[in-house]
């Protein structure tokens, strides 16, 4: 079974996504805060990572995503970005996966239809799986 | 509700083909194109808002092209898509239509460095006021730091130095500017002529962190350096602006694009999109591509705005052809590079060619053209071309992306029949681009 890891500090979040995967048959962890999420990258393996940005404050999430590529050294580890960031901040900019100032492999704001997260979890965990990072 | 046969959204320069391109297949159908902006800026000429043209005002796409071609003009926001009743919801009006372009564009990425919230840091925003706000910060102050060194880095950076006074530098983590365009001794003659310029370049450096108590102050950089900064600019890239696709539920690409088949048919058969916000195929493999450039959209919006009703065009994937110019030095590129074929698996020949681009040498407005083309060694089929020089080098690469698309080969190419004229082109007897193909037949011979 597959074990996607959910980082989020806000359960009303987690646990509605938690019924969703876990009904497509994935295995769910859940962690509350950036440093259980560091934790439990460590202690549980998961196949994929779901991370929330703002946690409980600032950005948290960016800092847990490069700590899990720089210092735990899982390059491959796909990690998914979901998050509202970009509608509480209200900024003309986006974020979005950059190889190396963003190094996660897909962004999506909240709130997300369960068929959209799906898809995009199925084709980060699937066979065809590429790098969206390359040039041409 | 209004009613019309085909809705664009979005009147940059994928929506606005889009519309002319419908108009031209579909004579006598209603088309109607909504956008949000009063005015648009025609995303290309940014950098020189700063400079050569002066002011944001002076950089904006004519409303003539759709007067022109009896495109219907309504200036609003989509909100919403309502796919099941066929209606646009924007914020003054309910449109129903027939069939629907999505043409929504991007948003310039701002990579989470940190610092980047600091008043004075900026990303290169299509919007006029924020521009504008940009260019008067930037007569007011003297150091500026532009993270990136692609083409908007650079050509921002040369743009920026125009005004006098300043000291601009452009700091760029791979190990040359323009990197994934060019190869190696491209981007050093670029590097190399924006430094005669007045232009600092750091390369192989990345910006670790923005630092100021409310405004920015300085950049720290990874080896250490510290350097004092008034204003920081963004250039790194962009990325779709797929919000309203999302919202109604059409498929999104692993880079954020909305899903289209080559047709540009989204998941929903009335649905076309194209330009940023549709995601892209690479025409060297067929993976994913992060590319963003006008030539992309452009052609895009010819193929969705040709099969609204009915197929006729495809598309073969993105080749990446664009060129960048700073003063009297051009650099032109279309398709792969050596590093990037090496990379991507190809089996590969290259030539080398310099020469002028005037016959004799001695003509009036002659420039020393290099040219390198990478062909794949076993078939001879064109994988990409670079040139440097003096105004057409913009023309050549064109060329050079009319052959990648057409698949020819070295042989092909050298087969060329090409006009030539002294106070126009290169000789008739050292074309580059005809003698390059001959260099590579040369050297594929002799790896048979």
């Amino acid at each position: 079974m597959l074990k996607i890891l959910l980082i989020d500090d806000d359960l009303d979040c987690i646990e509605p996504l938690k019924i969703v995967l876990t009904s497509e048959g994935f295995g769910v962890e859940t962690a509350l805060s950036p440093q259980e999420g560091i934790e439990k990258v460590k202690q549980t393996n998961p196949d994929l990572v779901v991370l929330d940005v703002m946690m409980p404050n600032d950005y948290e999430g960016f800092e847990v995503a490069k700590h899990i590529r720089e210092n735990l050294g899982l390059k491959e580890l796909p990690i998914l970005i979901l998050s509202n960031v970009h509608n509480v901040k209200k900024v003309p900019y986006r974020f979005a996966p950059d190889k190396d100032f963003l190094p996660v492999d897909v962004f999506i704001d909240k709130p997300v239809d369960p068929d959209i997260l799906l898809d995009m979890v199925n084709k980060l965990l699937g066979e065809k799986r590429e790098d969206p990072r390359t040039p041409l | 509700m209004i009613k019309t046969d085909i809705a664009v959204i979005g009147g940059s320069a994928a929506g606005l083909t889009a519309a002319i391109t419908a108009r031209r297949h579909y004579p006598d159908k209603k088309i109607t194109l909504i956008r949000k902006e009063k005015k648009v800026l025609i995303p290309c000429g940014i950098p020189y808002i700063f400079g050569t043209v002066g002011a944001p005002d002076k950089n904006l796409m004519p409303d003539a092209a759709l007067e022109k071609n009896n495109v219907e003009l309504m200036i609003s926001e989509a909100t919403d898509i309502n796919r099941e009743k066929k209606t646009i919801l924007t914020k003054d009006e309910e449109i129903g239509y027939d069939k629907l372009i999505i043409a929504t564009g991007s948003k310039p990425v701002m990579p989470p460095i940190p610092g980047f919230e600091l008043e004075g840091v900026f990303a290169v925003v299509k919007d006029i006021d924020y521009l504008s706000a940009l260019q008067k910060k930037l007569e007011a102050v003297k150091e500026i730091i532009i993270i990136g060194g692609g083409f908007i880095g650079i050509e921002f950076a040369d743009e920026i130095n125009k005004l006098g006074g300043k000291n601009v530098t452009v700091v760029e983590i791979a190990p040359h500017c323009l990197n994934l365009a060019y190869d190696e001794e491209f981007c050093e003659e670029m590097e190399n002529h924006l430094r005669k310029r007045g232009i600092n370049i750091l390369t192989s450096t990345k910006v670790e962190r923005i630092t100021g108590r409310e405004k920015v102050e300085k950049v720290i950089l990874s080896n250490g350096d510290e350097m004092k900064a008034d204003v920081v600019i963004l250039g790194i890239g962009a990325v779709a602006h797929n919000e309203l696709a999302r919202k109604a539920k059409l498929r999104i690409g692993l880079t954020g694009g909305v899903e289209v088949d080559r047709t540009m048919k989204t998941s929903d058969d009335h649905i076309f999109c194209c330009g940023d916000c549709a995601e892209k195929m690479s025409f060297f493999g067929g993976k994913t591509s992060p590319l963003k450039l006008a030539s992309i959209a452009s052609l895009e919006a010819r193929i969705a705005g040709a099969n609204l009703y009915g197929l006729h065009r495809e598309n073969g994937g993105t080749i990446g052809v664009w060129s960048t110019a700073v003063g009297d030095l051009a650099l032109a590129t279309a398709g792969l590079t050596e590093e990037m074929a090496n990379i991507l698996g190809y089996g590969i020949v290259v030539a080398k060619i310099e020469g002028p681009n005037r016959h004799p040498g001695m003509m009036p407005g002659v420039k020393l053209h290099k040219l390198k083309l990478v062909f794949e060694k076993t078939t001879g089929v064109l994988l990409g071309g670079q040139v440097l020089g003096g105004e057409s080098t913009g023309e050549i690469s064109n060329i050079i992306s009319a052959c990648i698309i057409s698949r020819m080969t070295a042989n092909d190419i050298s087969m060329f029949q090409v006009g030539t004229h002294p106070a126009l082109t290169s000789s008739p007897v050292a074309y580059p681009l005809i003698n390059a193909a001959e260099m590579a037949i040369g050297q594929m011979k002799k790896t048979k």
